[in-house]
């Protein structure tokens, strides 16, 4: 009964979008279901009762508008059709940017500081885009970047790439905390191009994020694009809210896991995986 | 020039008395806080320290210490609901949900922060140094290394973070230890070019004690560099500043290079 009203909702919200959108078969409930699980996570919830509730849950912990939504109520606002989508989001950006900016300047105004004295006359432009570089995983997806890079392998021996550098942003101070990211997954016949489990990793650290949410979003992208027999991930972090503020801890390391698959279930395989990461 | 420079001292004394005004990282021609109503700022944008550091140019930034005004508790009080709203907007133009649970005191506690990684301006030098100065005949040299320091960058304000390594020959007069770290501290607790931290600690040091010469080395990566930009994670800036024996006399400076590095 939720299912169905939940899918005349969103068939209702369809309806009113541009032209472009009415290649999607509204009356095929299953491909659309498909179709709105790419642009609206929630709509997983529909899919499969625990694979929903954790992409549901690491969408309604909101890390940020999934971006096909972004774009979806851009393209609404603009009343026309998508072509115009890209514009309308460029100067959406810019509109962001000059918001973000004007913000800083007050922060440095508020600081004590004079906004007119030569190292800080472009800093609030500096500041703004940086902040939108350190948060640009808001704007990218997995499915673009893993498309084209699943491939079939008859390989089902463990697959580990550690050390991978991370820089993420405490989504309660927003300050950096930054580390090494260790993942390690057994194919299930499929396997995929090394470089996208960082890139996977880029995605969800370039977001205000929290150390345990972090590990647990890389872990589920990856078990839900390659349905391996298990997936681990661990991250050791350091994290600069403690160092540099509050308790003032140097040397101070926070490290989180998820294990998915076998490697939640077989203690041993979780060994082997530590042995491979962790021992220096 | 020094009249000039004691005008400017006295008529931030008068600032102090009322509202409290704020010297920006050693220069005088920084705004003065707002008064209650708030309206002051247009007004009081135009200090006199303005009228005076335009005759100097560079070498404003390495003003004395004695004459370095502060924000105060008060100031970081009334400014708090600003910084506050001025994140929250950074965080709806970011693309997040201001009202989500994670997010909903983020604001506050990121106007905190900010205020704690620039509480330097909050601090005077002399109020740290004044009591810990003294005589002691020692003329060899004096080395304290491996100061942790926290900075934040000011062209992107993200952090700097690394060491310092201070070293000074006494002239019969010593300081306590741990105020080269205090030191450290007040100036670096700011929005920083390392360039110019580095020489307002040598410059503090030299006008506290009068050594015979005083030398400073910061290592520190550049959180601007390694997470974003040209992203280059190892990559650290070095900078030192030898003022007196440690400038003219080689073997001197050898010999602090040599001590910091073992």
């Amino acid at each position: 009964m939720i299912v169905s009203r939940h899918i005349e909702e969103v068939q209702h919200r369809l309806k009113g979008f541009s032209s472009a959108f009415k290649t999607w078969d509204l009356s095929s409930s299953g491909r659309l279901i498909e179709q709105l699980t790419t642009v609206c996570p929630a709509a997983s919830f529909i899919e499969s009762n625990r694979r929903a509730r954790m992409e549901f849950h690491c969408a309604s912990a909101m890390n940020g508008k999934a971006p096909a939504v972004t774009k979806l109520s851009k393209c609404r606002e603009s009343k026309d059709s998508c072509k115009e989508g890209k514009d309308s989001k460029k100067g959406a950006d810019s509109t962001e940017l000059v918001c973000i900016e004007k913000a800083y300047c007050t922060i440095l105004s508020e600081l004590g500081e004079n906004t007119e004295r030569e190292g800080l006359l472009r800093t609030p432009l500096r500041a703004a885009k940086a902040m939108q570089f350190l948060t640009k995983g808001y704007k990218e997806t997995i499915h673009d970047i893993l498309n084209d890079a699943i491939f079939d392998e008859n390989h089902d021996e463990v697959v580990v790439v550690k050390d991978i550098d991370l820089f993420s942003l405490c989504e309660h101070h927003l300050v950096p905390f930054f580390g090494k990211a260790h993942i390690a997954y057994l194919p299930n016949k499929k396997v995929v191009g090394l470089s996208k489990l960082a890139r996977i990793v880029e995605i969800f650290s370039r977001r205000l994020q929290v150390q345990e949410r972090l590990t647990k979003q890389i872990a589920t992208a990856i078990e839900e694009a390659l349905e391996p027999v298990g997936v681990a991930v661990v991250i050791e972090a350091v994290h600069m809210c403690m160092v540099m503020r509050g308790v003032n801890k140097m040397n101070a390391k926070t490290v989180t896991s998820t294990m998915l698959g076998l490697y939640q279930k077989d203690p041993k395989t979780r060994e082997e995986f530590f042995s491979l990461t962790m021992r220096k | 020039m020094d009249h000039s420079k004691q005008t400017q001292y006295s008529s931030n004394e008068k600032k102090d008395a009322g509202a409290s005004s704020s010297v920006l990282n050693g220069h005088f021609d920084g705004m003065v806080k707002r008064p209650a109503g708030g309206t002051g700022r247009a007004a009081a944008s135009q200090p006199p320290g303005a009228e005076s550091s335009s005759h100097r140019p560079a070498a404003s930034v390495m003003e004395s210490w004695r004459e370095e005004r502060t924000r105060s508790v008060e100031d970081n009080e009334m400014s708090l609901p600003s910084l506050a709203a001025a994140y929250t907007t950074i965080l709806r133009g970011l693309g997040e949900d201001p009202q989500r649970q994670g997010l909903l005191k983020t604001p506050w506690r990121a106007a905190t922060a900010m205020q704690f990684f620039t509480k330097g301006y909050q601090e005077k030098i002399i109020d740290v140094l004044n009591d810990a100065i003294f005589d002691e005949d020692h003329d060899e040299m004096v080395i304290v290394k491996d100061i942790d320091m926290f900075s934040m960058c000011e062209h992107h304000l993200v952090p700097i973070f690394g060491r310092v390594h201070i070293g000074y020959l006494p002239n019969k007069r010593v300081l306590g230890l741990s105020k080269l770290a205090r030191i450290v501290e007040i100036y670096s607790r700011r929005l920083q070019v390392q360039e110019r931290l580095t020489k307002q600690i040598a410059v503090a040091i030299t006008e506290a004690l009068q050594p015979t010469g005083v030398g400073v080395v910061i290592e520190a990566t550049h959180m601007c560099m390694v997470m974003r930009g040209v992203q280059k994670m190892n990559s650290k800036t070095v900078t030192s500043t030898m003022l007196g024996v440690f400038r003219e006399d080689p073997k001197t400076r050898d010999e602090f290079l040599t001590l910091i590095r073992s």
